[in-house]
């Protein structure tokens, strides 16, 4: 196998946010129609996000040391920078290093803050627009399609992506551990602080259906009512109206506390005892922190959800260590497969295959026929390998022939191997761009061929 | 082997390896295994009521002598269990129905279930309406005591802060624990209270068989009295969450305690 998988990029973590700026890719069509036609790559998909750049590559009969200096050049010429700049902020990966850090990014294991969603999207635009341009083949196909199902993998199997990172997420977290379902509950912003707005917003789209904004200026109530879609109030009216909501996000710049235990003790009665959620995020405090020891009532200040915040993100990074055992393990495979993209190896499967299939099919026609003498199991045996065999001379000679045309092998080699399952491989029906569901059952399968034939 | 005794070892098994399941899903917050063990429950239950049938079909008599009532508590916690899993989604509950009615099936091998001499008067009516009653309301509170002890668990984590990332995105919420509590007093306390009056009733109007209060009586009402208390609380001052969730436990330990003495004194004097 002579073609390598090249990748070149640079991230959060490997440059500051000036040269992130100077070679974020804007039209990411064009460099990469630009690549293929300046760079010895046969393939090639970039991704450009704020946090990073990513070009992955496929090289043949070219070294790969040769290639990326290729990729650089052209890379730091299209923005309009230097090649020696660029070169001290990016990393370099080829074959399974490259496929191990692509498969990283996917499953967010080298986002800003892992685990978070967005990236695959990202990834899954940038590939459909490569699809689109035709810089996309058989490998960076493979490899993309691969990436998405091991990111899905990580997100089943590991609770990377289980737990809110923000402190406005936690607080919608929190809240469903208390309410369940957060669409019959009502809330209440004391404040208007930009903090409390975003909990607020994320509390409306979560679920949360009415909200009530309590401000000292009116006015600014209003403006935030009319984008939050709520009711606004003057905070006097507040203790009158806490009894209608389930969860209240303070954030006003009093230096006392606004609510009182008492208060809230009265409000409970009010309520029948039902639950109450307080997140406080001013400081100082606007909650009396007694509210909390009151049955059916949990108060959260910043520092809790900040604690909270950073505990999810410690428990985060030990599901890490998972994904990246999982991260291996795919690599390891897609090398195997990367390894099978030549003749011998899939003629060697296909061949295997027919023959299992055939021995297993012997095997049931015996336990059916009774018991019969060497001589004749060993002339049934002879004949169900031959027919294996013989059936597949045609499509070997037509793999043989196609590959000896240039840029068309891997294609076909690829294909015969999906076509005959021959890496025993299961795609989960949304891994990748508008897959069609479909069942193969061996039953469905003859009464698909019965079909078939009465057909003709 | 007969088929009984291989039937019931099967019950035993998907039980036990249910409740190990769920409990090990429960700490490594595995899905695919949580399914299993409910699909092995599920297995299970049905093998249990096939036994159940199979018991009434060969011998009727079954039902009076009151062999079996163990392995009925058991199957009627699961029951609810099921019931509870189609309305709120709440397999978590499997936590306590599932090791109770592993211990409950074995408890009615090992103990014979409680013998009990049926009276010859109103001998339907007594057992369906005491019997049914109890056996349902025990099914009730083993999931009011499941749901009170995650309830003040969970409880006890958002207050004081402590393990939160721990608590997993599967675990239901306390107000999902709280709904069925007040199931449990809501309808458990109504069939308790015509349980317990029904056999009362049943002592006024049998002949030669006159009322006296002894240890075992006094015991079902004092558990009674606390339970009645838990229902006023309840819909009365409006309870909710953690003391109802306590005051369940307390119940259910109560019933636990009237149902072994019950046991031990119907094996001694039937």
């Amino acid at each position: 196998m002579n073609k390598q998988i090249i990748l070149i990029g640079l991230n959060h973590r490997t440059a500051g946010v000036e040269v992130r700026e100077k070679f974020a890719l804007t039209d990411v069509d064009n460099f990469e129609q630009g690549l293929m036609a300046n760079c010895p790559v046969q393939e090639c998909l970039a991704l450009s996000t704020c946090n990073r750049v990513e070009i992955v590559a496929v090289v043949k009969n070219v070294p790969s040391d040769q290639a990326m200096n290729a990729v650089i050049q052209y890379w730091a010429t299209a923005c309009n920078g230097s090649p020696e700049l660029l070169i001290e902020d990016i990393y370099q990966y080829s074959d399974l290093d490259a496929v191990k850090h692509i498969f990283s990014v996917a499953s967010s294991l080298d986002s800003m803050v892992m685990g978070e969603p967005q990236i695959l999207g990202q990834l899954k635009d940038a590939y459909r627009s490569a699809v689109e341009k035709g810089t996309a083949k058989t490998i960076i196909n493979r490899l993309l399609h691969k990436s998405f199902s091991v990111a899905k993998r990580i997100r089943t199997e590991t609770a990377i992506a289980s737990s809110a990172v923000s402190i406005s997420y936690a607080a919608v977290e929190l809240a469903r551990k208390i309410f369940g379902d957060l669409r019959p509950t009502k809330a209440m912003l004391v404040g208007a602080g930009e903090m409390a707005e975003l909990a607020a917003m994320h509390l409306l789209r979560n679920g949360v259906q009415d909200i009530i904004i309590a401000n000292r200026t009116l006015s600014r109530a209003r403006e935030l009512a009319d984008s939050l879609g709520g009711e606004p109030i003057q905070i006097e009216n507040m203790p009158d109206r806490l009894h209608e909501v389930d969860i209240v996000i303070s954030s006003t710049g009093s230096p006392v506390s606004v609510i009182r235990a008492r208060d809230v003790k009265a409000v409970l009665r009010k309520r029948k005892n039902k639950p109450m959620f307080f997140i406080d995020i001013a400081v100082p405090r606007d909650i009396d922190p007694d509210v909390n020891t009151l049955d059916n009532v949990y108060l959260y200040d910043i520092d809790d959800l900040t604690e909270v915040v950073d505990e999810n993100m410690a428990h985060r990074q030990e599901e890490a260590t998972k994904a990246r055992a999982v991260v291996d393990l795919e690599t390891e495979t897609f090398g195997k497969w990367l390894n099978s993209l030549n003749i011998q190896p899939t003629i060697v499967d296909l061949v295997g295959k027919a023959e299992d299939v055939a021995m297993r099919e012997l095997h049931k026609t015996m336990k059916k026929i009774g018991p019969v003498d060497e001589r004749t199991r060993s002339s049934l045996e002879r004949l169900v390998l031959s027919i294996a065999h013989k059936s597949l001379h045609e499509p070997i000679c037509f793999l043989k022939r196609r590959t000896q045309e240039e840029g068309s092998a891997d294609r076909f080699i690829d294909l015969a191997r999906r076509m005959f399952n021959l890496d025993d491989e299961t795609v989960p029906p949304d891994a990748h761009l508008d897959r069609k569901a479909a069942t193969c059952s061996p039953e469905e399968i003859e009464k698909y061929v019965e079909v078939s034939k009465k057909e003709q | 082997m007969g088929l009984f005794d291989s039937l019931h070892i099967v019950i035993i098994a998907l039980y036990a390896l249910g409740t190990v399941l769920f409990l090990t899903s429960v700490f490594t917050e595995n899905d695919r295994l949580k399914r299993i063990a409910i699909w092995l429950a599920v297995l299970g239950f049905s093998f249990n009521t096939v036994d159940l049938a199979l018991t009434l079909s060969r011998d009727p008599s079954a039902l009076s002598g009151g062999t079996f009532y163990f392995n009925i508590i058991g199957w009627c916690a699961l029951a609810l269990y099921f019931f509870l899993w189609w309305r709120l989604r709440l397999e978590y509950l499997a936590i306590t129905a599932l090791p109770f009615a592993l211990l409950l099936f074995v408890a009615s091998l090992a103990l014979g279930g409680i013998k009990v001499v049926m009276p010859p008067h109103l001998t339907a009516l007594f057992f369906g309406l005491h019997i049914g009653a109890l056996v349902l309301t025990l099914g009730a509170l083993i999931m009011a005591f499941g749901a009170g002890a995650a309830f003040i668990y969970y409880n006890r984590k958002l207050k004081t802060k402590e393990g939160l990332a721990r608590m997993g995105q599967n675990i239901p919420s306390l107000d999902k624990f709280d709904t069925v509590n007040r199931w449990a007093v809501l309808i458990g306390f109504p069939l308790y209270t015509l349980g317990l009056f029904s056999t009362f009733f049943w002592y006024l109007i049998a002949p030669f068989k006159p009322f006296a209060w002894d240890i075992m009586k006094i015991g079902s009402l004092a558990v009674w009295f606390l339970y009645a208390f838990l229902f006023h609380q309840r819909l009365v001052l409006d309870w909710r969450g953690r003391k109802p969730a306590i005051l369940a436990i307390w119940v259910f330990a109560g019933m636990c305690i009237s149902l072994i003495h019950h046991t031990i004194t119907f094996r001694a004097v039937p």
